[in-house]
């Protein structure tokens, strides 16, 4: 499939303008950073295991995901979707030029979350990268949210069950001597981003960094064949 | 050359066909209206013309390519859409929905002046979508359609939602689109509409198409053989075409007695009705 960046770019722009003068949506952008710094003092006070994965998991949810299924939900409800469809832009342009805005505010917000929070990891490079893999993970996720709603507030809605699946998997990892079956919530790319980030500075093992990274990749690359595949689909009338 | 050719297509949703074996051809440079009341299958055509949606058998090619490579880049370069499913983006002025287009289809700034010139906007560039009429609105959503001068034209229900200056600015625009060489493929269940613009209308109904041909070919078709006279003293007549009436016309003529005279010509309106025993809704 062709890969216009003229395109993508062109939509991305586009998008970037919407969302600044969206303040019901752009208001997302503080919380993270409100997240972190509320954390922050919560830790301080009583060093909270795994809390910077928190404000993460948190984020990568209600920023990402959230924006992102809001810019598709609305483009659908307002039928802008349809018509960007009929003109040159490829698929992989439109969801490019979409994810592009999403993924780039992430990146910047979840920088100075990290930096306001005081977070350092064990190995930057794979704090970098389990950080970028679930970012393009959430926004695949948003996608996914956005094409089965119908208007922003279905879309509003569908996080609440990504906020349980995904934010909640390391909390409901706690029950599994009650529960074995939550076993299953360890494989959860946010209970991989815990153990990760709670790896201490020193003394830890190769396996130890990849097993997490190479857990998010594989759910990262899965949903994103998920969401393209579904974006084709559904905006097919059959 | 026929720009677009739809032969035996048939699309079945559930156990209802919309479109049930419907065959024409459209040559290059015709405006061609396809008439019908809603929920006609006039939508679900245009849709499969456009690769939005698959036949459930038949076949339809547009630029001499089957219909489902319309989806392609380099096919899509080639014709604009304007539907009632079409939209624009809100918080942006017009200039910038315009820009977004003219950006996807890779054209010079001059593009945007020229077709807001040409739908009469010009004056409203800086102007915010949400704070746009309707009429504003679909001349936007026609200029976003035709930015890139396309060869062949759908335009589904176009004046639907406009009072009757801007449905005639709207025509207007189109007879000269037409005149630089565009093909127009045009919905409507707004027969006055088709009357003044098509040089060939289908009439579908049903899923199927009734009758097919210019608007004067369909009237004279069903041209009722009478001819209506109106005296100056009040008295009223309906004659049929003949030697005798033509004798009786000429008499009265001589006389000075008539005072208006025509034939009976049906509308489009008159034919669909006559056609399909239905109104227009």
């Amino acid at each position: 499939m062709s890969i216009s960046l003229k395109r993508a770019h062109a939509i991305f722009v586009k998008d970037y303008k919407e969302f600044s003068r969206n303040y019901a949506l752009s208001i997302m952008l503080i919380f993270p950073i409100i997240l972190a710094l509320l954390l922050r003092a919560a830790d301080a006070a009583s060093s909270l295991p795994g809390s910077f994965a928190t404000v993460l998991n948190l984020s990568f949810v209600f920023l990402t995901c959230f924006v992102q299924a809001c810019l598709i939900a609305e483009e659908k409800e307002r039928n802008t979707l349809r018509s960007l469809m009929m003109t040159p832009a490829t698929t992989m342009d439109v969801l490019i030029g979409k994810s592009t805005l999403v993924f780039v505010m992430s990146v910047v917000v979840l920088a100075i979350a990290t930096y306001l929070f005081g977070y350092e990891p064990a190995s930057i490079w794979a704090f970098v990268a389990a950080t970028i893999l679930s970012i393009i993970l959430y926004t695949a996720v948003g996608t996914i949210c956005g094409l089965f709603s119908k208007t922003l507030l279905d879309a509003s809605l569908s996080i609440i069950p990504v906020t349980i699946v995904f934010s909640g998997a390391p909390w409901g990892a706690f029950l599994v001597e009650d529960y074995p079956i939550f076993k299953v919530l360890d494989y959860m790319p946010s209970s991989q981003l815990v153990h990760l980030l709670g790896l201490p500075p020193t003394d830890f093992t190769t396996g130890e960094l990849l097993n997490p990274l190479l857990i998010i990749l594989a759910w990262t690359v899965v949903l994103t064949i998920v969401s393209v595949v579904l974006y084709q689909r559904r905006l097919k009338d059959e | 050359m026929d720009v677009i050719q739809v032969e035996h297509i048939r699309k079945r949703f559930g156990n209802k066909d919309a479109l049930a074996d419907v065959s024409f051809s459209i040559p290059k440079g015709e405006i061609f209206g396809f008439l019908g009341p809603s929920g006609s299958g006039k939508t679900t055509l245009i849709k499969i013309l456009t690769a939005q949606l698959n036949p459930t058998s038949g076949q339809a090619s547009v630029f001499n390519e089957p219909a489902e490579m319309m989806n392609h880049s380099a096919q899509k370069m080639r014709f604009g859409i304007l539907t009632d499913n079409s939209g624009l983006y809100e918080r942006l002025s017009i200039e910038e929905n315009l820009e977004l287009y003219r950006q996807l289809y890779d054209l010079p700034k001059s593009s945007i002046d020229k077709v807001l010139q040409f739908v009469n906007l010009s004056g409203e560039r800086k102007k915010k979508v949400k704070l746009l009429s309707k009429g504003m609105r679909q001349r936007v959503m026609l200029a976003c359609a035709i930015i890139h001068e396309p060869e062949l034209l759908f335009l589904d229900e176009p004046t639907s939602a406009l009072d009757p200056v801007n449905s005639l600015h709207i025509y207007k625009g189109l007879r000269y689109l037409n005149e630089k060489g565009t093909t127009i493929f045009l919905t409507t269940h707004d027969m006055a509409e088709a009357e003044l613009i098509c040089n060939r209308v289908a009439i579908l109904y049903q899923g199927q198409i009734q009758t097919i041909g210019s608007p004067k070919e369909l009237k004279k078709q069903h041209r009722e053989n009478v001819v209506s006279v109106d005296l100056i003293n009040g008295e009223a007549y309906e004659l049929p075409i003949g030697e005798g009436t033509a004798d009786q016309i000429a008499d009265w003529m001589k006389r000075g007695l008539i005072d208006r005279l025509e034939t009976k010509e049906p509308s489009l309106g008159d034919i669909f009705i006559k056609m399909t025993g239905s109104e227009l809704l």
